[in-house]
This record gives structure tokens, sequence and C-alpha cells, in this order.
């Protein structure tokens, strides 16, 4: 069995994460974290949004995202991007078996999108054993 | 050249995946991740957005194999696969609580597919005790005046998957002449 449980006191960790990467951009309106196979974990959304319909969503988007990468014989799929006129939605993996993403408005200058969804994965990374 | 697009759908489990893995002649596109819920007690891996596989007939004609991830989830994905498809191929895994409803509710969802296009029917692991006969699955679709073909298979078996595409294309031609 390999069933993803984060208790109480570990979302409360993921959400201060959160919080300290929607500091470092006022842009960024939601965070979510679900499983590679569409199952939400912990969100913190200024806005109202379906995080149920989103993770799964997101789940299909990096799976076929990285084929996608593989088929055109790219390696490393860092993040799966969808730029629209409204924002952007940022995609990467975050340890093996789960999603991170990170949606902002179109205010967001992309290159810090990056930066902070890197830097927020790898924090949530050390925090998730 | 002329190019068939045919869906494979049906409960997790059924053997969506395999078919499309046994049969396709070009590496298949995949996207299985781990499951995480209750779903891991059955399997390790699921399909979060299609499967891919291809092949080609003896007339030179090529089928494009589309696969539908199976849970409920995914929802989304079934209309975005079912789009252009000629024909649907819905297996029904006999080792499940419930054959035969779970065969009435993949025929639900892709309903209107269905009524433009044609749809046949592969029953996986009939051996399993308990299951329902082929004409238990007959029988329910004639008490609303269905008739599809049905057919036994072995999803891992290139041969069975054969006989669902082949079945399949016989329908389509009656249907179409
Ligand atoms: N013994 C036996 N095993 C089977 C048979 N049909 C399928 N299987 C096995 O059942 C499993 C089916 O798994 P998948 O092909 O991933 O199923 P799927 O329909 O793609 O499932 P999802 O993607 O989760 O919706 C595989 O491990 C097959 O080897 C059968 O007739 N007999
Ligand atoms: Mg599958």
């Amino acid at each position: 069995m390999s069933h993803i449980e984060i208790g109480q006191t570990g979302k409360a960790l993921c959400r201060r994460v959160f919080d300290e990467m929607m500091s470092k951009s006022d842009a960024v309106y939601g965070i979510l974290i679900s499983t590679v196979d569409g199952n939400e974990v912990v969100h913190s959304f200024k806005s109202e949004l379906s995080s149920e319909k989103l993770s799964a969503m997101l789940g299909s988007m990096l799976a076929l995202g990285e084929n996608i990468a593989a088929e055109a014989q790219q390696n490393n799929c860092q993040f799966v991007i969808v730029e629209n006129g409204d924002g952007y939605i940022l995609t990467l993996r975050l340890k093996e078996k789960l999603v991170l993403s990170v949606i902002a408005s179109n205010e967001a200058n992309l290159g810090i999108l990056h930066s902070l969804s890197r830097n927020g994965a790898e924090k949530l990374a050390s925090k998730l054993k | 050249m002329a190019q068939l697009k045919f869906i494979i759908t049906g409960s997790p489990g059924a053997g969506k995946t395999t078919a499309i893995t046994a049969i396709s002649e070009t590496p298949p596109v995949r996207t299985d991740e781990a499951t995480t819920d209750s779903l891991a007690s059955s399997k390790s891996e699921t399909t979060v957005a299609m499967d891919f596989g291809e092949l080609t007939l003896e007339g030179g004609e090529k089928v494009f194999l589309y696969g539908t991830p199976g849970q409920r989830r995914f929802e989304f994905m079934w209309k975005i696969i079912a789009q252009g498809g000629l024909g649907l191929i819905v297996l029904v895994d006999c080792t499940r609580e419930d054959p035969l409803a779970d065969m009435e509710m993949y025929l639900e969802n892709f309903s209107d597919f269905i009524g433009e296009t044609s749809v046949v029917i592969g029953v996986t692991r009939s051996d399993a005790p308990g299951a329902p006969s082929l004409d238990d699955f007959y029988n329910r679709l004639q008490d609303s005046d269905r008739l599809f073909p049905i057919l036994d298979v072995d999803p891992r078996e290139a041969d069975d998957v054969s006989l669902l595409i082949n079945a399949l294309i016989s329908s389509l031609e009656y249907t179409t002449t």
C-alpha cells in the first residue's frame, strides 16, 4: 500500500511554506499539492477554485507534459507551464508521488515564478519525509 | 490511406493499458502513475491521462487506439479523447463487485458518442468465481433493446485485442452500408 497521508501538522507546515511563497509575489493566488494520480493533498487558494477537479487535471497535465518532453527527446522535465491571457499555471513534480502547482495572475514575472516555485518545492520536499 | 480512431474505456484494472500495450506496433504512449489511494491495494499504477498505440490492418488502414483513464475523477479526459473517434471498446472486469453495472455505467458515460458510432464489449477475467455469463451481459443489453457484440477476452493477448478491433470494424461496416 502506498497511501499518501499528510496529517494536520504536515498540512500546516505546507501552508506555512505556501504563505512564504505567496509573500514573494502578490500575483500568486493559488498553490496546490496533489498526488501524481490526481488526488488533492493540501491547497491554499485566494479565490474560489475547485481543488478536487484541478488536482485530477494537473495530474493528467504533468504526465502528458513529461511524456511529450520525452517524445521530443528532451530530458529532465522541470515544469509544465500554461501561459494565458490572465496569468500562469506552473506545475512541477514534488518528490516522487506529488505534484506542486502555482497559479498566478498575469502581473507575475515568469522568472520570479520559476524561482519561487523551485525554491518552494525544495523546502516542501525537505519537510515532507 | 484510411485512418481509424478507436477508444478503449472501462473500469480501473479492466485492462485498457494492457490491451493497448499488447497490440501496439509502436512503443505505446503510457501515462501511468503510482496509485496513492484505496486503488493501491489492487494495482500499483493507474492511467492519469491517456494511452495511445497504433497498428496496421491487412488492407493497410491504420488504427489509432486511445485508452482512457478508468477512474471517474479523470472524466474530463473521456470527452477530450472521444473527439473524432469512430468506435468504442468497453472492457468489463468480472472480478469487480457488479460487472453488469460497470458495463451500464461506461455505456452511459459515452452515450452521446455511442449514438454516433459503434461499440463492442470485451469481458475480461470471466473465469472469476460468480462472474456473470456472456448471456447475462446480452440479456442486460436486451432489456433496453440494445444489441452489441460481446466477446470474452484476455487483454494481455494481442490476438484477443485484435478480435475486439475486428468486431468493431465489422459493426462499423454493417451500420454504414
Ligand atoms: N489473470 C488475468 N489478469 C488480467 C486479465 N486481464 C488483465 N489482467 C491484468 O490486470 C491488470 C490490468 O491493469 P491495467 O491494464 O493497468 O488496467 P487499466 O484498465 O488500464 O486500469 P486504469 O488505467 O487504472 O483505469 C494487468 O496487471 C493485467 O495483467 C485476465 O484476463 N486475467
Ligand atoms: Mg490504464
